[in-house]
């Protein structure tokens, strides 16, 4: 791949990061002001308390792991130059 | 004023020292090894290479570590506990939105910051920028606002470990700034950025462990779970709600979302963390991993304090009226010696991870942003001898003035720790998301972003400004906005292909 295909997936990457924070956010706001009306605790900790912590947290996590998935791996080296290629190509 | 406001001091004894000196002990050798194995696999042509930025080697444990002790700090430990013993599970709502500040950073700029770095050479973040913009004055500028919030952040940092230090052993706040400050300072300027990185690692493995202590010591003093929770919401049952009766209105969860959620990616201690990555593999792995030890850290540490609220009833008066003797009291109160002495080794980890790596940053920006730039910049060749002394003496040096500095502490560590992070994240993330994002930023962008920035930020803090009530980030980042695409707007655009580095060309 040459470097600058790289710099433009890593665009791809970063507006894929940003909707991944945004699917967070709605998650932090819907799981803990979302049920904080209701009155209800698992084990002595208001719900909205467990959702809040544990649904952003897992909702980070998960947009980490499907983000990571979605992010092709290429190499950081400077595959431009010829000579670079062919030396990879002997370390594989 | 040195005592901190700790009461009926503790004695705990030696039994409360030995886990930490175990510990720092530790830290040091592994230092000292990792530094020689450096040196026998030296590519030979930078002692700068290696001692700032690791020789771009780091794989994605020790990377998603280092981010995450780098980023939690002795407020994660203290005073943010401490806020929550006081407002409830409002605070560690809040604190939860940390969650994001890892996958922000390796999802946004990690990888494009470690492809530009390697293609361009550059060893620090200030590299970047100065090539980038192309400005020696704004690089100048970026050094001096590095320096100084560093320099401010890590005497926070020693503060808070040596007074948890004072409360919990009994043994003199001195005593503690010496035993861990001095040892984090010999870290640090022996094993350079991979000893940081790794020693980096060793502390976040050890405030987990810490955490769990804690949680351990206070439920147990509490009488259990049951008897701890149903005490919280006898006492303050306002605690069970997010807005905490006022004490934690949406503007503030607003705030923090900015302060330390969304904007963290900008602070430059984490962003140097992505030039010294292995490969996008471990970039990717450091994501994932530290967002899981990130949300465990944040969620349990402050949730401690809300737990704290079970066995610390009284006001906040009878802790000497800081939330940063909370913590500490609860450890003392529920803790036998040897325990509070392991439970201490979670905080001051966090602490001296924090300082290790803002040391380091600092002493590169003093020898490759500063003095070997301008060297180069007259066209003066550089002794690589002299370099390699004059790098460990001036992480020697710094390290020494704010260990010196932290003798005298300021009063409240979280006040100073956010007005240092705020600062820098105003300064930094238009500078560097524009800079990478948007071809027309120009270096009269970045200058006034930057300085305009940085200036409304600090004067609106300083005279207790606010807009609507919420807290100054918000004025120092729009103000920071505006300046770069003003700035940038007004003058001409870079030259074609000055940017090429930067920018996908044309194909």
């Amino acid at each position: 791949m040459k470097y600058g295909e790289k710099l433009r997936q890593t665009n791809h990457e970063a507006l894929m990061t940003l909707g991944a924070l945004v699917f967070v956010i709605i998650v932090w706001l819907a799981c803990g002001f979302g049920l904080a009306g209701l009155d209800v605790q698992v084990f002595h900790v208001p719900l909205w308390v467990i959702g809040g912590l544990f649904g952003t947290w897992i909702a980070a996590i998960v947009s980490s792991v499907v983000l990571a998935r979605l992010f092709k791996d290429f190499s950081l080296e400077d595959e431009d130059d010829a000579a670079v290629v062919a030396d990879e190509v002997h370390h594989e | 004023m040195n005592n901190g406001g700790a009461q009926a001091s503790s004695s705990l004894g030696i039994a409360s020292l030995l886990p930490v000196i175990i510990f720092l002990v530790i830290a040091v050798a592994m230092a000292v090894v990792l530094r020689r194995r450096a040196l026998k696999g030296a590519k030979g042509d930078s002692f700068i290479e290696e001692y700032y930025i690791g020789n771009r080697s780091l794989g994605g444990f020790v990377l998603a570590m280092t981010t995450v002790a780098t980023y939690g700090s002795v407020s994660s430990f203290v005073g943010g506990p401490g806020q929550a013993w006081s407002i409830g599970w409002g605070w560690v709502y809040m604190a939860v939105v940390q969650v994001t500040a890892l996958f922000l950073l390796y999802g946004i700029l990690g990888r494009k910051i470690a492809l530009i770095s390697r293609r361009i050479n550059a060893v620090t973040v200030i590299d970047i920028i100065r090539r980038r913009y192309n400005s020696n004055a704004l690089a100048v500028v970026a050094a001096a606002i590095i320096v100084v919030f560093f320099a401010t952040t890590m005497i926070a940092q020693f503060v808070g470990g040596a007074k948890l230090f004072e409360s919990v052993t009994g043994y003199s706040y001195t005593t503690g700034l010496v035993i861990f400050g001095i040892t984090a300072i010999l870290f640090t300027t022996i094993g350079g950025f991979r000893g940081v990185a790794w020693s980096d690692a060793l502390c976040g493995i050890v405030m987990l462990l810490g955490l769990v202590v804690i949680a351990g010591g206070i439920l147990n003093a509490g009488g259990g779970y049951d008897a701890v929770m149903a005490t919280i919401e006898t006492n303050h049952p306002e605690m069970l709600e997010p807005l905490s009766n006022g004490n934690m209105p949406w503007t503030l969860y607003f705030t923090q979302w900015l302060l330390v959620g969304i904007f963290t990616f900008c602070l430059p201690q984490s962003m140097v963390r992505c030039i010294g990555a292995k490969n996008t593999k471990a970039l990717s792995r450091a994501m994932i991993i530290g967002t899981v030890v990130i949300g465990f850290m944040m969620i349990v540490a402050t949730s401690l304090g809300v737990l704290s609220a079970g066995i610390l009833t009284e006001d906040l008066s009878a802790y000497g009226n800081s939330i940063d003797n909370i913590i500490p009291a609860a450890i003392v109160k529920s803790l036998p010696a040897w325990l509070a002495g392991i439970a201490i080794v979670g905080p001051i980890a966090a602490s001296i991870s924090t300082v290790s790596s803002l040391l380091i940053a600092s002493s590169s920006t003093i020898i490759k942003d500063l003095f070997m730039a301008h060297r180069e910049k007259n066209g003066q060749a550089v002794n690589p001898r002299g370099i390699a002394w004059g790098s460990q003496a001036i992480t020697l040096g710094i390290g020494a003035i704010v260990f010196i500095l932290s003798l005298v502490p300021p009063s409240v560590i979280w006040k100073i720790n956010m007005f240092a992070f705020g600062g820098l994240e105003t300064a930094f993330v238009w500078v560097f998301v524009m800079g990478l994002f948007w071809k027309r930023a120009t270096k009269a962008g970045a200058l006034c972003s930057m300085i305009a920035g940085v200036a409304a930020y600090c004067i609106s803090m300083g005279l207790g400004f606010k807009l609507f009530d919420m807290h100054q980030i918000v004025i120092g980042v729009t103000v920071a906005l505006i300046g770069m695409v003003v700035g940038s707007l007004l003058t001409k655009p870079a030259p074609e292909g000055e940017l090429a580095d930067f920018f996908p060309e044309k194909s």
